[in-house]
Order: C-alpha cells, then structure tokens, then sequence
C-alpha cells in the first residue's frame, strides 16, 4: 500500500535527523570569560527575568519583594518576577536552563544533586568573577560558602562559586512552653536531661515528640542524634565522599539504637509511619505533641498560627546539627543579562534587605545583631549564628545519593515498624547510599 | 437467548421521549437497587464535602481544630492572595483553551482512525491499533526528553500548542481503541442501505456513522477535556513561562519543598475542579439521550 | 467493510492520526530505546554503554519484584471497577432510569464520577485526612461507633499499606467504567429489555443475555484500558506513601519516575520505561487477539 510505505519511509526519515546527537547541550561555561563586571548597569529598557518559589508572605518573599523594587529604582531596569512551583524546578530546571526559556536569576536548591548536577553540566555561570567584584565572600561564614561552591564533578565544598546564598536553614526543637511549665520542666542542656524530659511527658500518658516517619522529619532526627557523636570530618566524609561512610559505625548505630529504643518506650509513635510531616507540624500546633525536631521553615507558620506559648531551643549537648545556607541564587548560563543579574544579588545582601529578612523572620547570613528585637525571632538568628561560628552545619542526611531520602525514609519505616531490626535497617541504608554514591562524582 | 448484536441494535433517534415503565408498581427490589446506588453516591462524595469545609477555614482554624472540624468563619484571604500571585484567570484561560482544543481535535483524530480500523477493516488493523494504544502504554517521562529536543528544534517549547498536539495523541489514541471496537460492532445493514443509496465514504461516516455513536463520542470530548485538565507532567514540563501555565501548574506553587499551605490548596482545588465539573455537568444532558426506541431504517 | 467499496480507500483517513502518531509516540519511543543503550543525564550528550543498563535491571529484584504489587493494583482498577462498574450501570439504566426518573439517573451517575475530576494531588491530601492514624476520619468514625479495635496506622504498616491504596483507586476508578458503560447501553433497543421483561425474565437474567453482549465492545475497552493503567500506576502511590512503609508499595513506573527525575539517570530511566512498555505492550496485544477473535466469531 502506498500510503503505508509514505508514511513508513517519513517516519525513519525524521526519525535519523532527529536521533542525530542534539547539540543543543551545555555550551562551555563561562569561567574563562574573566570580563570585568560592570557594578553599575544601566537597565533602562531592559528587563530581569526572576524565578523563585518561595512563598510571598515568608521573610525571603518579602524581603525579595523589596529588593526587586529597589532594583528597578537603582537600575532603571524592570523585573520580570514569575513565581514558579518548587516541583517544576525541581524536575525541569536542567530542561529549562538548556533553553532560551530559562530566566536571568534564579532560586535554586543548593546539594550535590541539585546545583551540583548543574554545574557540573554546564547549565550555570561561574560566578568567582561577580563574588571577587562585588566581595560577597566576605560577608558568608565558610560553612555556609560550602554550599555556594562545586568542583568540576559537582561536588560541593570546593571549586568555583555557582550560588550566593542569603538566607540560611537549620533544624532544631520547638517546644511547648505551655505544657513544659504545667509539668514543671525545664529546659535540657544534655542529652540526658532531654530524655529525661520525655520520660516525663511519657509517664503522663502524652506522647512527647511529634514525628513523621513518611517525610524528612525522622530522617533528620536520626541524623541528629548521630552528629552527637560524630565530629566534623565525619560529616565532610559523608557528604563530599572524602572517605566511605559506614552506617555501622558508632554515630549511626547510637543513632538507629536511640531511634528505637524511643519508638519502644512510646516517646515516638508507631503511627509516625503514616504521618507526613504536616501532620506532625499539625499535632504540634494542636498541643497534641510537646516537642517537635524540625527547621527554621517552620517558624513564620508556628508565629502566626500557634495560639499557646512556645519556644525552640539547639539539640541539647550537639555541637552540629542538620542546617545549611539557604537556597542559592543562580545565574544560569543561557541568561542575557548577567550584569544586571549580579547587581540583583548584591542587592538582596545588602545589609537593608538583609535586616529586613530578619525583621520579617527569617534568618539572613549577613545581618546586623542589632536588626532584630522580636526576642523569638533574635533566638532564631542566634542559635544560628551559633552553629555557623563552630562550624556546626552539618547539612542533610538525604544529601549525598539523589534517591537517598526516599530510602532514608523506607529504611526508618520499617525500623519503626519492626520490620527491620536495627542492624538491618542499618545495612539496607549502607547499600542504598552506596549504590547512590556509586552515580555521582563521574 | 443468543441475540445477534447486528440484528438487534438500533440507531437512536433523537429527541425520542423515554418510554418510562411506570405501570407496573415499583417493587422491593427495585427500590432497594435505587437506595444502593445513592449509598454509594454518597460515599463517592463524602471526602469532597472534607475539601469544601477547608477550603474556606483559615490557617489557624485549620491549625487548632484539625481537617475534620467545621470552619469557624469564611477565611477567603488565603485564595485571594493565591488569585493574585500567580495570575489564576490567565491560568484558567489556559487550561480551558488546550483541555477544549484536546477534546474537539482528540475527538475528530478518534473518529477518523477508527473509521478505518473498524469500519475500513483495513488489512493489518489490529497491529494497527496496537501502535496506537502504544499512545497509552508508553509512560509519559519517556516521551519527556525526546519531545522536548523535538519541540525545542522546532521552536514549540514553551507553548501551548506543545501540549495540545501531545495530548491529542495520547488521548485521542485512546478515543481510537474505543471508537475503532464501537465501530467494529456497526450494525451492517445502516452502512450497505447508504452505500446503495449512493453515498460515498465521507458521507457515510458523517451521515450514517457519527449520529449513531454520538453518546460515545460525548463520551470522549468529556472525558478528554477532563483527562487534560487533570494532566500535570507534560503541561510542568513544556509550558515554562507563567503566562503559559494550566491550572494544575498553579496550584503546585502552593506547595513548597517542605511547607504547603493546606487550606489554600483546598480553595484552589475546588477553583480549578469547578469548571470540570461545569463541563461535565453541561454534556451530561447529551450523554443522557435517554432511551428511544429507534427502528433500523 | 462496506460492500463495493475498496479497503485501500480507508487508509486515507489514518494518515493525521499515523502522522502524528509517529512523530509524537513512535519516534521518542523509539529514541527511548535508544538512550537505554546509552549513560545520559539530560544536558551533555549521551555516551554508550552497550548493554549495562539492561544487566543492570535484570539484576534489579527490587524492579521485578515490584510487579507483585502491581496485582494489587490491577484488582483494584480493573477487576473491581469494571464488575461493579457494570452493576452500577445496569442499576442506573434499566432500574433507576426506566423505573424511576431519568434525572435521579444522570445525577447519580455524575457524582459516581466526582472523584474521576479531582486531581490526584489533592486527592491524596483528602485521603491523607481520612486515613491519619491518629486523628483521621476513618479511625474517628471507627472509635464513634464502637469498632474502636479495627483503628489502624492504614498508610503506615506494611500489612495495610497496600489494600488502602487499593481501597483509594477503586473510590476514585468507579465512575470511569460507569459513565462508559451506561453511554454504551444507550445503543441497546430498550425493546429487548420490555421483551424479555414481558418473557418473565428477572432483571439478573436481562443483565447477562442483554447488556453483556450488546456492550461487550466497551467491556473490552474498558478491562484493557484500566489493566493499563493499573500497571502504569504512579501517582496515587507518590503521593500517598512514596512506595513506602518499607518497600511494601512500590509499584514498577516508581522506579522509572525516580530515575528520570530524582537520580537524573535518563539512560537508567529510559530502560525501565522500554522494560515497561514491553510488559505491558505484550498483556495489551493478548487483549486485543482476543478480542479481535471473539468478535470474528460472532460475525461467522
């Protein structure tokens, strides 16, 4: 039949042309291209394109806010600001950059697998020519600089610069304040204290630590109660594979027993396996659950949402726990106009907008002490502050392999469960971060 | 009692009254079949009643009484704010335009295939089908890159017609399969009377197939225009730029990496199921002819 | 076929729907088997690797495995929805639509479909609120009335982590094969129904020479479609318990999803998808034989 043959003969012939290598591929970044940065663009009759997916009523949307409009005053220039879903970044940012649609200046996540991967591929502009012009380095403490770097490999810690950050991120404990003083509590300064406190809760018929076993939350809880025992090079091991990590080492077998031995006594609820972590946020919010281990990102919903007293206080006895920068500011390599993208940048860590961040509680990475008067929102940049003076970021646990937090998670499952014994949930998270590692770093 | 389809199944006229049998008293059973199937219709919807109630709570309601309590007050700040931020109505156009696109072009590319399967009974036909309902086998992120370099080439990315064209396909492939097994069992006698009369090929499709099996075709742009409404993956991946956006997209800025904003999700939820179910509601009155007693001509 | 009119004259009418086929299906199908045979992360160029890949998931337990609870899945979006499915139409149509109001009818049917339009996304937040061990609807309601003893952690053990999934897909697969089935009996000459009713025939007996003949088109239709479906399914699994507690609800498209998009490993991603596509292209073409032959059988 003809048309049988017509259409036969079309297909293979688009289909060669088209399986022809599309050389549409990372074009060689830009980082020998030392051009000198002009500080001061003129951005009259042009726009900025800016993509970012926080929400607007959070201190980085309102401190965005104003920068985008103090920009446009400095430079004339206007801004085009999309808000996006994180979800679409998420899994077509390496799409998106590949193409004229992709934005001047963007958010993105900072991590191996995120604006590693990117850079490694080529999709970002080395930015050491912006930072040396315009001295950002100077105002990030050099934990929070190893997320904004990346080797050739894409490996955080060392490299050039591809992100600035300018807000930062770290877990700690919410506490009710309320139920504490109706028990008589304290707060705990050592580990011991803290188990104390839950025994406490615990001999009164009340589940004392909010959990969610089905997202990040118990994740990091384990993470934390192994950084307890860990030391700094124990984190850079795990997270830039400077040496094998072993998931039966002392810090995770401390971790993984402590975890539970909690579920046993009832300090965590076997239910957390069928919680996201909303939920858990939920049951803190309703005074169901006195103590919640969870991130700086809850603060602004616990401020305004919350109706007992509360409060938060560091991992008592840690000298590490979970946190890092914030999410990066990326120019992407495709963008049209750099310059003005750097000016953009120089802008949101400039000390108004950075005051202003912590003003609106959030926490900048280069504020003034005196910005903030709010006493929560002063305890919220100090605990960090003190972790970023002892070096005491330790990042992620879901980190290093990019399907990690999904196994991470199915492992605790079914350590909560019973399914697993401690050592084998130990050896299943041993053979799933080994088999992710074995894909990053070429 | 055989019945032989061809024999027996009719051409519905339209606008034929429902010859309702309403003289014999409705038994027992009868009015037990009735208070199952409104059972089951309650427990259908039930759940939707739970993103009603929050869709209108505020935060903090939402926070001290949890997802099963009754809203203490209309809160409409949230989903005001969310209007706004990500431009809703542009967001709404779009979605109707490609999910109304996809279900008038998803149709006529059903038809005309299956016209040649079913009632062509072209030689090879079911491998035929069988590379069509590829169309529904192959998971959508494997179509992902390809397509992407394909439209990029050609200047498609991060337009709506992208998606149009690619759902077109991917539902239309199945209208094709429904259509194709439809068409297959046509009665014999309505295609040879017409060819007798003169008709050719197009005017049988359009004058003696289509009329019958238009309860099947409502069928289709239905469910089309749902199934496109609904999509999420394709529409994230090729449509980039905020103004190109569906509403599925906006709706996924609610939710953050790690903190979503449960009750404005709920508003926005019932925003973008709203005209769906409009839709659906307007062509139920054509998937409800009713019955007719048709005669074969 | 019409008689006095050629076949080759029909092929005409399949060139748009061949055209676009290709170019939007065969060809990136085709291209996917292709990156199967190579290592690509989406940017620079993929480079070959042979055969890895293929070894690499014939040697995945975890993939294959997966399948099993593809069973699951396929009770509850086929078996399940396509029986009651029937039922439900049947009731609808010849008693709720003949004996009572046709209206009543159409708006049963419309909110059997409700939970076809709703999002999986928020679909599954909905089903979060149900299912929550602690303060969920369904271990509320169980507690109000006095069955306090069957609360479950349902999302959260293994043992009830899948049969909840199930129980979701079939509330939100119902109204598919309902709406389908009842469009299709409207082709059927209610004079059957009024013929076999004046016979003495009850209404099981009209149900099984009438009904499921006159629509076995859609009945095909509809077992295939949601068969494919069923062993496709992702998005209910994702966001309800990501695959979880433990492994205990993988599904076989997670594993592809999780490489393409979260590992960023295309190639890997891509030999799943193919994998796939083959399984489930081969129960598709079983289907489609037999019901080619029934229907040649009938003819003869």
């Amino acid at each position: 039949m003809r048309q049988r043959r017509i259409i036969a003969g079309s297909a293979l012939a688009l289909t060669a042309t088209l399986l022809l290598p599309a050389c549409s591929g990372g074009s060689s970044d830009s980082a020998g291209s030392g051009g000198d940065i002009d500080k001061a663009p003129k951005g009259a009759g042009k726009t900025l394109t800016i993509w970012t997916y926080e929400d607007k009523t959070s201190a980085m949307g309102i401190a965005w806010d104003a920068a985008m409009k103090e920009f446009t005053k400095e430079t004339g220039a206007k801004v085009d600001f999309q808000l996006k879903a994180f979800e679409q970044i998420n899994k077509t940012a390496s799409q998106v950059l590949n193409s004229d649609a992709a934005p001047d200046v963007m958010e993105y996540n900072k991590g191996n697998a995120t604006s590693g991967l990117l850079s490694s591929q080529g999709l970002l502009t080395d930015l050491d020519p912006a930072v040396k012009a315009y001295g950002w380095d100077s105002k990030l403490a050099p934990s929070i600089q190893t997320t904004a770097k990346y080797s050739e490999d894409g490996v955080m810690g060392s490299g050039a610069y591809y992100g600035i950050p300018n807000y930062g991120e770290y877990v700690e404990t919410y506490y009710n304040k309320d139920l504490f003083k109706k028990y008589d509590l304290q707060v705990p300064t050592t580990i011991d204290e803290f188990t104390q406190v839950l025994a406490a809760f615990k001999a009164k018929g009340i589940t004392p630590l909010a959990e969610s076993a089905q997202e990040y939350p118990l994740g990091q809880l384990l993470y934390q109660l192994a950084l307890t025992q860990a030391d700094r090079q124990w984190v850079t091991d795990y997270q830039t594979y400077t040496a094998p990590a072993d998931f039966h080492d002392a810090a995770w077998t401390y971790a993984a027993t402590t975890l539970k031995d909690w579920v046993d006594k009832g300090y965590i609820s076997k239910s957390v396996t069928g919680q996201k972590a909303q939920d858990a946020g939920d049951a803190f919010e309703a005074g169901k659950n006195p103590i919640f281990f969870s991130g700086s990102w809850w603060y602004g919903t616990f401020t305004s949402e919350v109706k007992f007293d509360w409060g938060t206080f560091l991992f008592p006895g840690a000298k590490m726990s979970p946190g890092s920068s914030g999410n990066l500011w990326v120019v992407p390599d495709n963008s049209s106009e750099k310059d003005l993208a750097y000016k953009f940048i120089d802008i949101t860590m400039s000390p108004e907008i950075q005051n202003l961040m912590a003003k609106s509680g959030g926490i900048p990475v280069a504020a003034d002490d005196s910005a903030v008067t709010d006493p929560k929102g002063k305890e919220l940049v100090d605990n960090f502050t003190t972790l970023t003076k002892e070096d005491g970021l330790a990042f992620y646990p879901d980190w290093p392999a990019p399907t990690f937090y999904d196994d991470l998670n199915a492992s605790l499952q079914d350590l909560v469960n019973g399914t697993k014994s401690v050592d084998a949930a130990l050896s299943q998270m041993q053979t799933d971060y080994d088999k992710g590692v074995k894909e990053i770093g070429g | 009692m055989s019945l032989d389809q061809s024999e027996r199944v009719t051409s519905p006229a339209p606008e034929r009254p429902v010859p309702q049998n309403k003289r014999r008293r409705r038994t027992g059973l009868e009015w037990t079949a009735l208070a199952l199937t409104v059972l089951v219709a309650v427990v259908m919807i039930a759940p939707l009643l739970l993103v009603v109630l929050n869709a209108v709570k505020s935060p903090e309601d939402f926070a001290n009484h949890g997802p099963l309590g009754l809203p203490s007050g209309i809160y409409l700040d949230g989903i005001r704010t969310f209007w706004n931020a990500v431009d809703f109505p542009r967001k709404l156009w779009n979605s109707i335009v490609i999910s109304g696109l996809v279900a008038v072009f998803g149709v006529l590319f059903s038809v005309l295939n299956a016209y040649a399967l079913g009632i062509g009974r072209i030689r090879g036909r079911m491998w035929v089908l069988v590379a069509f309902l590829l169309a529904t086998i192959v998971p959508q992120e494997a179509l992902l890159y390809p397509l992407y370099i394909m439209f990029k080439h050609i200047g498609l990315y991060d337009t709506i017609w992208s998606v149009i064209v690619v759902f077109i396909v991917i539902h239309g492939a199945f209208g094709t399969y429904l259509l194709a097994s439809v068409f297959g069992a046509f009665p014999k006698e309505l295609l040879e009377a017409a060819a007798l009369d003169g008709a050719n090929r197009r005017q049988i499709l359009w004058r003696v197939v289509v009329p019958v099996v238009r309860p099947t075709l409502a069928v289709l742009a239905v469910f089309f225009f749902i199934w496109t409404w609904n999509e999420f993956l394709i529409p994230l991946s090729f449509l980039v730029s905020a103004d190109h956006q569906t509403v599925q997209v906006g709706i996924a800025t609610l939710q953050g990496e790690r903190i979503m904003n449960v009750t404005t999700i709920s508003a926005s939820a019932l925003l973008g199921i709203a005209p769906t179910l409009l839709f659906f509601l307007v062509f139920q009155r054509t998937l409800t002819r009713g019955l007719t007693a048709g005669a074969i001509k | 076929m019409i008689k006095g009119q050629g076949r080759a004259g029909y092929w005409l009418y399949l060139i748009p729907g061949a055209a676009l086929l290709v170019t939007i299906i065969v060809v990136p199908l085709g291209w996917n088997v292709y990156l199967s045979f190579t290592k690509y992360r989406g940017i620079k160029p993929p480079t070959w690797i042979g055969l890895d890949n293929w070894k690499e998931l014939f040697h995945d337990g975890e993939f294959w495995a997966s399948f099993q609870h593809s069973i699951a899945m396929v009770v509850a979006m086929v078996i399940v929805p396509t029986v009651v499915g029937l039922v439900l139409a049947s009731l609808l149509f010849d008693v709720v639509g003949r004996r009572f109001n046709g209206k009543i009818a159409g708006l049963l049917r419309a909110l059997f479909y409700l939970p076809q339009i709703l999002p999986i996304a928020i679909a599954a937040i909905l089903v979060g609120w149900i299912l929550r061990p602690d303060d969920g609807a369904l271990n509320d309601l169980l507690s109000k009335v006095g069955l306090g003893s069957l609360q479950h952690n349902w999302l959260g053990s293994p043992g009830t982590a899948l049969v909840s999934i199930a129980a979701v897909l079939v509330w939100v697969q119902i109204g598919y094969p309902v709406v389908v089935f009842m469009s299709a009996l409207q082709r059927i000459d209610p004079q059957l129904y009024e013929a076999a009713e004046l016979d003495g025939a009850n209404w099981y007996q009209r149900f099984r020479a009438i009904t499921l003949s006159g629509i076995r088109p859609e009945i095909f239709v509809v077992v295939l479609t949601c068969t494919v479906a069923a062993l496709k399914v992702f998005g209910p699994v994702y966001a309800l318990t990501r695959g979880g507690p433990g492994d205990s609800t993988v599904v076989p498209s997670y594993y592809s999803y999780s490489e393409f998009f979260t590992a960023q490993r295309v190639g890997y991603g891509a030999t799943i998808a193919t994998a796939l596509t083959v399984v489930v292209l081969v129960v598709a073409i079983f289907f489609v034989r037999a019901q080619f032959r029934l229907a040649a059988q009938e003819e003869s």
